[in-house]
């Protein structure tokens, strides 16, 4: 379960951008042909409608999500232990009752555990809550950082997939004020298209704020001037960077 | 068995040339604990049977006294 403290905070809407990976545990019902069990799990890969369960946070109406890919990695007897890649917002117990319905025969969800979102997988630093208190421990008591760090990801790490641009010293403050960014203020970007999210970086490599592009890359290598990228949520704090002060 | 964005490369373009001027911010593999925590970010192993909510209130108290006062957490098991 990804955690983001203080101004990391911010970027957690973006993270739910790439899909997740879980594995799960079906019970079915009776037991079924292996052969049709396989088919109808390749049955339910790709484009699929789901309706959200009865008690669930979003309004209850059938939405399509998309399964990336699904295996099955177990089974034994009623018991199907399976991994599947998922679109953001596909409920899994929805998943497993719709596959039972299909097999005829019913099924239900036993467990659940989450193995990647968007970015980050569990091969990742996973930190555990007595890691965490075992951390602060030591870096309190002893003076020791070197659990804290291990603990401790950097928020820019977690945004790895998004495109970027990275910008001139003296454009960073106005950005952390909120400021739309000017074409003349980038001087390194990936490659992206109009309206998609975009981090706004400095050239040391730190998040300054999350934007939406205005222009796209091809447009702003060849305009001169104009808005580029509209700022959304800041996370940098103001006077990191010095003020801005018009030279005239 | 990948997830679309998973282990996507950008590719970078520089359009000029330019320096940074190492008085003001810090790489983050540079930042100090405390900047590490404003800017953090921790992937828990949420223990199971308690709900995320619950765990992300924990860690925060944990780290109360080391200057965390915003926990967000992302996304519930079931979505």
């Amino acid at each position: 379960m990804p955690l983001a403290i203080n101004n990391a905070t911010k970027v957690l809407p973006v993270l739910l951008f790439g899909g997740k990976e879980y594995i799960a545990l079906m019970h079915l019902h009776s037991e079924v042909d292996e052969q049709l069990l396989r088919d109808t799990f390749n049955k339910f890969i790709g484009k699929i409608m789901q309706l959200p369960p009865v008690r669930s946070h979003v309004k209850r109406q059938y939405r399509q999500r998309e399964i990336y890919y699904s295996e099955i990695l177990e089974i034994d007897g009623k018991n199907v232990l399976f991994k599947v890649g998922v679109e953001s917002g596909t409920y899994i117990r929805k998943l497993i009752h719709d596959m039972g319905e299909e097999l005829k025969v019913g099924a239900h969800m036993t467990e659940l555990r989450r193995t990647k979102v968007s970015t980050l997988s569990e091969k990742d630093n996973l930190v555990t809550l007595q890691d965490l208190e075992d951390a602060v421990y030591f870096y309190e008591k002893e003076n020791d950082d070197r659990l804290l760090n291990k603990c401790l990801g950097s928020i820019e790490s977690a945004i790895d997939f998004l495109p970027k641009v990275f910008i001139s010293d003296t454009a960073v403050d106005p950005i952390c004020h909120g400021s739309p960014l000017a074409v003349p203020g980038i001087v390194k970007l990936t490659n992206f298209e109009k309206d998609e999210v975009i981090g706004i970086m400095t050239l040391k490599g730190e998040l300054i704020a999350l934007g939406k592009s205005v222009l796209s890359t091809e447009e702003i290598k060849t305009v001169k001037k104009g808005v580029a990228i509209k700022t959304d949520s800041v996370i940098m704090g103001i006077g990191t960077y010095p003020e801005y002060r018009k030279i005239n | 068995m990948k997830l679309p964005l998973e282990d996507f490369k950008h590719e970078i373009f520089s359009l000029r040339e330019e320096e940074t001027d190492s008085r003001y911010g810090k790489a983050p593999k540079d930042r100090s604990i405390k900047e590490r925590i404003n800017y953090g970010f921790i992937l828990l192993d949420k223990p199971a049977g308690i709900r995320s909510k619950t765990a992300a209130y924990i860690a925060k108290n944990l780290m109360a006294t080391l200057g965390a006062n915003k926990m967000g957490y992302s996304g519930t098991l079931e979505d």
